[in-house]
């Protein structure tokens, strides 16, 4: 019973997802992409943290999936929306060829070595002058779709369904069971027989794909790249924000983030074009301070606490 | 008594190299080596925190940007000399380094890590963007003649000035050993950083330490600060891409070893000078840092699995 | 039912009568964060609010509606399409960075209203717009055009003064796209002919985090210059200097091409005799009345010096605008088009300021760089010659 109302209430929600376009116009539109790009990201981040595996290699496997695309079309003259397809792909192969070593890495030494390989593609691609266009960076002829608001928002919107439906089943499937396990006790998981290299592979596999998916949607939107843009480390640190402030280890908390952090910074802007980025930070410090679980922890716990009135809501702190 | 041997190989060839070098291109090693100083100096206070506090400290270089507005602002109201200015600003520093970890750093402390590296990130933008709003993006930068200092050998003239930074670092480095070792305040930091749960037990207060220790990596970061302003021009953006750097020298050091902070800057500072040297390889010598951290951190994993 | 379509009718036809009545609005895209845009968004608040006091333009005011672009180019394509769709502004205008710029291109191109650019120099921009992008109006000169400008300014300054001699040129250049945009120009317009021998090196700028210039200025120095050039930011202006007497590099020029300098730059002993490229400085407030009023009303609301030429661009823009709708009586976009073309503004720049083609482009404005130096505390304008303010000092003096 209660499944089937939340498939229903995530349908309807889909419905009106999908919808949007027919009743807002191209600058709400815009605002939803990039929110939506970055809560692609934050999802796919979480999906691979379910592990214990902390990645801050987003914003490379984004960028580099910017510039298979861009370089598809550039160089090889391939359809803007299949070369989409190719920097998915590519990024899953580069996934796959690196997992091998960095896989076994753990906690900081994982983290630092992705932002390393993320600082080594950008300045690859900032000093291969006349394949990616150097410090200057790639201008398509033409965003894909002609830049048609709504089809770049549905094109968005498809790379987003793809993200949750793919963090939905890990969720449901063994797959849940035994990044759980790893994160918990890596040791007794081994013990249990798990294959904790092929499915830590897998993950890292998959969240690679969607974040380079979402970096070739990026600059087929824009029609536009430079090294410092597709591998700007905002791609790598928002998400991540984004993710812990709405809650970890599920698919909602990331999503919950990415709107409270993308609406909240578009709207201080037009409120304080003058300093809003402070203002954005200190939200951050606050959520943090005074949300520990972040806003899918906050809501639990108060529907928690509306159950079994009088228990203090700080008791499920740890 | 392998272990010596291969200590004494590694010296005589880390020796030989440099000698290479010198002979070679001097500039090289003269460059490496004052960038080098730069690199650990300010990755050191970092590197004590992280050692101690377990926290990656990602505002950091804002707590530099910090003090550097700090040591302006006195020394062109006042005349001072940076290098005076640097007690007061170390003090001033801690203070604020002190309460910004009582206001919101210990607040997380009991929450998982991530939860500690994200808030310093709202600390760091928060920061930045209020140096912006108060002093604009406009740089500044007050001009002292001493910075170009410059010796002669030869042909070859070259600003000595920067060798101020590798004896900041090395002093830090005796600092804090003497401090960890010798005092009981320092012990207890020690110990409290191996293994805070221990640590209590035996009766540490290990909140105090952490206070403590904050304090002391922010009035060190201070005087870095007050010296960084001599040679370099500050603005609000000036600390941050400082922070990763530190951190990942910190990581290709091994947490924990200070003095291999200095050793892996030099390492660094060097290799990079040499891919400065040469037409061909003069952009690329950002990727060597990068580059130098996957290998020693991977060659570290694979000897700690053969281990 | 009659009476309600009456009303219909009326609304129907006083709507664009209200349109016509209401505020001009112009909509504004800076980087608010950066000096630069910060600036020049303010510049362009005072222009508004000088207009608005003098009656404001055929009964209307003015009203400027300002974004922060932050730099990027999705933010910045975000903020035109909030201004056009939004706000219904009837010109849109600013911009510092040309990689904003790149990414606002198709949104603009979508509506195809009046833009007056006060940055983007890069020619990938020029490119990216094509020729049929007539309701683009450039203030900023393009890339090619600051390099045929300096090169031309070489020349002339040459002719005039026979004492100074520049063979051999040498360009450090940042790294970034703005640096390296400027290697390549310098390259070809200095490079023909074989009149100057061209080297140069990258740097990695201080305000990247970088601002060790050693194996740079080793490599200028063994090439001996005739003219030391570097192009980088702000941060990198006085550290350089400093390495450069530490290492005894001696140029007989030289030169810097920041976009602005940093605060309190003339007074360290080693600025005097410094050259520059740019586009304006207080001191054509001497030879210009249109900078003069320009200066005093920005310190006098802001209580700040302007910092950058972005500024007075800025300011010029909005005057341009509101010329151009004055001389053609309506906001009507073809119009307004057909007026801007004829523009001739007196600038503060100190210069006029008129529409030409360029390169792919058919409306540019301003297409030479002023080149300067700093003489006592001031930058001096050296050349072009009718705007400028004092005679060249060279050789540059040797380190003491």
């Amino acid at each position: 019973m209660k499944l089937k109302t939340s498939y229903l209430s995530a349908a309807v929600i889909a419905a009106v997802v999908i919808a949007f376009p027919a009743f807002l116009g191209a600058y709400p539109l815009n605002v939803a992409r990039s929110v939506m790009t970055y809560m692609a990201l934050a999802i796919s981040w979480d999906m691979l943290l379910r592990s214990g595996q902390i990645s801050f290699g987003i914003a490379g496997l984004f960028g580099l999936g910017s510039y298979a695309s861009a370089i598809a079309v550039m160089r090889g003259g391939m359809d803007p929306f299949l070369s989409i397809l190719f920097a998915a792909a590519f990024a899953g192969v580069m996934a796959f060829a690196l997992g091998f070593a960095i896989l076994r890495l753990r906690a900081m030494y994982f983290s630092i070595t992705t932002l390393a390989l993320m600082e080594i593609f950008r300045i690859v691609m900032h000093n291969l002058h006349d394949f990616s266009g150097g410090p200057e960076g790639i201008v398509l002829s033409a965003p894909i779709f002609g830049g048609n608001s709504t089809a770049l928002y549905w094109l968005c919107l498809a790379g987003l369904f793809i993200t949750i439906g793919v963090s939905w089943y890990f969720e449901k499937s063994k797959m849940h069971l035994a990044l759980t396990a790893i994160r918990n006790d890596e040791t007794s998981a081994r013990s249990n027989g798990v294959d904790i290299f092929r499915y830590l592979l897998v993950a890292f596999v998959i969240t690679s794909i969607i974040q380079g998916m979402m970096g070739a949607i990026q600059i087929q939107s824009y029609g536009f790249t430079t090294p410092e843009t597709a591998f700007d480390a905002n791609f790598t640190l928002l998400p991540l924000a984004m993710a812990l402030l709405g809650g970890i280890h599920s698919t909602i908390g990331p999503m919950a983030g990415a709107v409270l952090l993308g609406v909240a910074s578009e709207w201080l802007k037009l409120k304080i074009p003058y300093g809003h980025l402070m203002v954005y930070g200190i939200i951050i410090i606050l959520v943090i301070l005074f949300m520990p679980q972040g806003l899918v922890g906050l809501a639990r716990r108060m529907l928690r606490g509306s159950d079994k009135s009088g228990r203090k809501a700080g008791a499920s702190h740890e | 008594m392998a272990n010596k041997r291969n200590a004494t190989m590694n010296v005589a060839l880390i020796t030989a190299v440099a000698a290479a070098i010198l002979v070679w291109r001097p500039t090289v090693l003269i460059n490496g080596l004052q960038s080098a100083g730069l690199y650990a100096s300010i990755a050191i206070p970092m590197g004590l925190i992280l050692g101690i506090v377990h926290i990656v400290n990602l505002a950091h270089g804002e707590f530099m940007m910090v003090a550097a507005y700090i040591t302006y602002m006195l020394c062109a109201a006042t005349g001072m000399d940076p290098f005076v200015a640097m007690v007061p600003v170390a003090l001033v520093t801690a203070a604020f380094g002190f309460v910004i970890y009582k206001l919101t750093i210990r607040q997380a402390l009991k929450a998982p890590e991530l939860n500690q590296l994200i808030l310093t990130f709202g600390l760091a933008i928060s920061m930045t963007q209020l140096a912006n709003l108060l002093f604009t993006s406009q740089t500044r930068k007050l001009s002292f003649d001493y910075v170009s200092a410059s010796l002669d050998i030869g042909d070859l003239s070259f600003g000595v000035y920067k060798f101020v930074y590798i004896g900041i670092a090395l002093l830090m480095i005796v600092g804090l050993k003497l401090f960890l070792t010798r005092t009981t305040t320092g012990k207890a930091a020690l110990a409290v950083g191996q293994n805070p749960r221990g640590a209590a037990i035996v009766g540490i207060d290990v909140d105090r330490t952490y206070g403590l220790v904050f304090a002391l990596a922010s009035a060190l970061v201070g005087m870095m600060g007050a010296v960084f302003i001599t040679s370099a021009s500050i603005f609000p953006a000036v600390g941050s891409p400082y922070t990763m750097k530190s951190f990942c020298l910190i990581a290709m050091a091994g947490i924990g070893n200070i003095p291999g902070i200095l050793g892996a800057s030099i390492l660094l500072g060097v290799s990079e000078n040499i891919l400065k040297a040469f037409r061909g390889t003069r952009g690329w010598a950002d990727i060597v840092f990068f580059v130098l951290i996957i290998t020693v951190i991977l060659g570290r994993s694979i000897r700690g699995k053969k281990a | 039912m009659k009476k309600a379509s009456a009303i219909l009718a009326i609304l129907a036809l006083s709507v664009p009568a209200f349109a016509q009545s209401g505020n001009i609005k112009i909509g504004g895209t800076w980087p608010l964060g950066d000096i630069t845009g910060k600036q020049g968004s303010m510049a362009a608040q005072q222009a508004v609010d000088e207009i608005n006091a003098a009656g404001g333009i055929l009964g209307r005011q003015l009203e400027l509606i300002v974004i922060d672009d932050e730099l990027k180019a999705d933010k910045g394509a975000a903020a035109i399409e909030k201004l056009v769709t939004v706000d219904n502004v009837d010109v849109l205008m600013g911009g510092m960075a040309s990689g904003v710029a790149l990414g606002q291109i198709p949104a603009m191109k979508k509506y195809g209203k009046i833009v007056i650019s006060t940055g983007a120099a890069s020619y990938k921009v020029e490119e990216a717009l094509g020729a049929d992008a007539n309701w683009y109006f450039h203030l900023h000169p393009w890339d090619y055009n600051q390099g045929a400008s300096y090169a031309q300014g070489w020349d002339e300054i040459q002719k005039k003064y026979p004492a100074i001699k520049i063979k051999k040129l040498f360009l450090a250049y940042e790294e970034g796209a703005f640096g390296k945009s400027s290697f390549d120009q310098t390259k070809i317009l200095f490079g023909e002919g074989g009149r100057y021998v061209v080297d140069g090196a990258p740097f990695k700028s201080a305000a990247q985090g970088g601002g060790d210039y050693g194996s740079m200025l080793e490599t200028a120095k063994a090439f001996k210059p005739d003219l030391f050039l570097w192009a980088g930011y702000d941060a990198d202006a006085l550290p350089m200097l400093e390495q450069a007497k530490a290492m005894k590099f001696n140029p007989g020029v030289y030169l810097g091409a920041p976009p602005g300098w940093p605060i309190g730059f003339q007074n360290s002993k080693l600025a005097n005799n410094v050259m520059l490229y740019g586009m304006w400085a207080p001191s054509i407030n001497d030879i210009s009345a249109a900078s003069k009023k320009f200066y005093d009303g920005f310190v006098a609301k802001y209580k700040a010096e302007p910092a950058t030429y972005f500024a007075p661009l800025s300011y010029s823009a909005v005057y341009v605008y509101a010329d151009a709708v004055k001389l053609a009586g309506t906001t009507e976009t073809n119009a307004v088009i057909k007026a801007l073309e004829a523009t001739k503004y007196a600038s503060p720049l100190g210069q006029t300021i008129t529409f030409t083609p360029a390169k792919i482009i058919k409306h540019q404005g301003i297409k030479n760089q002023k080149i300067l130096q700093w003489q006592n505390g001031r930058q001096e304008v050296i050349w072009p010659f009718e705007s400028a303010t004092a005679k060249p000092v060279y050789p540059f003096p040797k380190w003491k």
